[in-house]
């Protein structure tokens, strides 16, 4: 087990007061805390650092800590503790919540795993990501799952494949989460089982965008079609529909078709239709003649505020 | 095998997290989140997202030692700047999808 060295991962001196560690742990759980910093790597940097400060702002606790410092500090990568160490802060109730790491547990906590063990456990919750279609949120929908939990047994823990068929209530949004009672991992003694969490992902759709529960769709124009109105078949999550467009419509111009969005608890969404005007890539010579006719004859300048401007 | 979408109720929330009842109160006073039913305060029950926020305020106001409307003011911000990258992700996509192709 790696010795872990409060002092530098908090970067202060052995010697530092109390006040100097507090600012010094203040300054890194800024920096590092997972709900202000997103970099994958925060979290557990700002559990390292969480790790020293719950250690070395007990009084108790960091005496016991520099007794080990002093005895294992020598092999830092081979650390175990003294033969018959036991912490006087044993079952102490942490200010810290997250997860400590080995070193911690063996040194301060070892003793209150082992008495919560003999005790009747729920067994842990599951979450786990479930990818889901837009289609498939129109209406309740059944999907397999397959997850692995952990099992307690004497003398250690395997881990168990699970696979389950749920149904995923109708109108589920992104990173909502649905439970399923009693189908995370079996508890200890006569405890009950934890729950598994299904933690929703919409899965990015190729044509729709997700914006609350309405949904946008881009819809290529030809100039003409702008220019002279036009039906055009726009698809929607359950089929095509017949979109009328209005001569002289614009590139960005948004278009509501109701009732085409995600379906939710308060109604079902709109789809918005944003059109978007498409010049054609190659034009034959004759089509070119036909551009220059349009040019000389239109009496446009989408540039006229610029004269005024200037 | 039916799911449910989460729901966590007040008295559930501070059996887990080992908190009061008048603590609730105050964070919801705060704005930190709102009950999605019940009337008084032993029958309030919280969305997934309140549940959440709830807790992730708990967790900043020991892990960074702030007082509670500082918590609140932090809490805000956060879900301001979440707010706000959902936004920018949805217009860049958009943006995306209208320059090309």
């Amino acid at each position: 087990m790696e010795f872990k060295d409060y002092y530098q991962i908090l970067g202060v001196d052995p010697e530092a007061e109390t006040k100097d560690i507090k600012a010094a742990y203040r300054k890194l759980a800024r920096k590092y805390h997972p709900d202000l910093n997103p970099e994958a790597e925060a979290e557990a940097k700002f559990k390292e650092v969480a790790e020293a400060w719950e250690v070395l702002r007990d009084d108790t606790r960091r005496a016991e800590y520099d007794e080990l410092r002093r005895y294992g500090g020598r092999r830092p990568s081979d650390f175990e503790p003294p033969p018959g160490w036991r912490s006087a802060a044993e079952g102490e109730t942490h200010h810290f919540s997250g997860d400590f790491s080995d070193f911690f547990n063996s040194v301060f906590g070892g003793g209150f795993e082992e008495a919560a063990r003999a005790r009747p456990m729920r067994g842990q919750d599951v979450e786990i990501e479930m990818p889901v279609f837009l289609e498939e949120t129109l209406a309740d929908c059944s999907k397999p799952v397959s997850y692995r939990i952990p099992v307690y047994e004497r003398g250690g823990q395997r881990h168990m494949d699970k696979s389950l068929k749920v149904t995923i209530p109708a109108g589920t949004m992104d990173g909502e989460r649905i439970r399923v009672r009693g189908q995370g991992a079996p508890g200890m003694g006569d405890g009950p089982p934890g729950d598994l969490y299904l933690h929703i992902r919409l899965v990015p759709h190729p044509l729709f965008d997700v914006e609350g529960r309405n949904l946008t769709i881009g819809v290529p124009l030809t100039p003409w079609e702008a220019a002279l109105g036009a039906k055009v078949q726009v698809p929607t999550l359950s089929g095509r529909i017949n979109l009328t467009i209005a001569p002289g419509s614009q590139s960005g111009q948004r278009l509501r078709i109701r009732g085409k969005g995600l379906v939710g608890k308060l109604g079902t969404g709109d789809l918005y239709a944003i059109l978007k005007v498409v010049m054609p890539q190659n034009a034959s010579a004759e089509v070119q003649a036909l551009w220059r006719e349009l040019a000389a004859k239109a009496d446009f300048d989408p540039r006229a505020e610029w004269e005024d401007a200037s | 095998m039916k799911g449910t979408l989460v729901r966590v109720s007040a008295a559930e929330f501070c059996e887990r997290e080992g908190v009061s009842h008048s603590l609730v109160v105050e964070l919801v006073e705060l704005d930190i989140a709102r009950p999605v039913a019940g009337e008084q305060v032993q029958d309030w029950v919280f969305d997934d997202a309140g549940a959440r926020w709830l807790q992730k305020a708990l967790r900043l106001q020991r892990e960074l030692e702030l007082d509670w409307v500082a918590t609140g003011m932090l809490v805000d911000l956060i879900r301001e700047r979440d707010r706000l990258r959902r936004e920018n992700a949805n217009l860049q996509r958009a943006l995306a999808r209208f320059l090309d192709g």
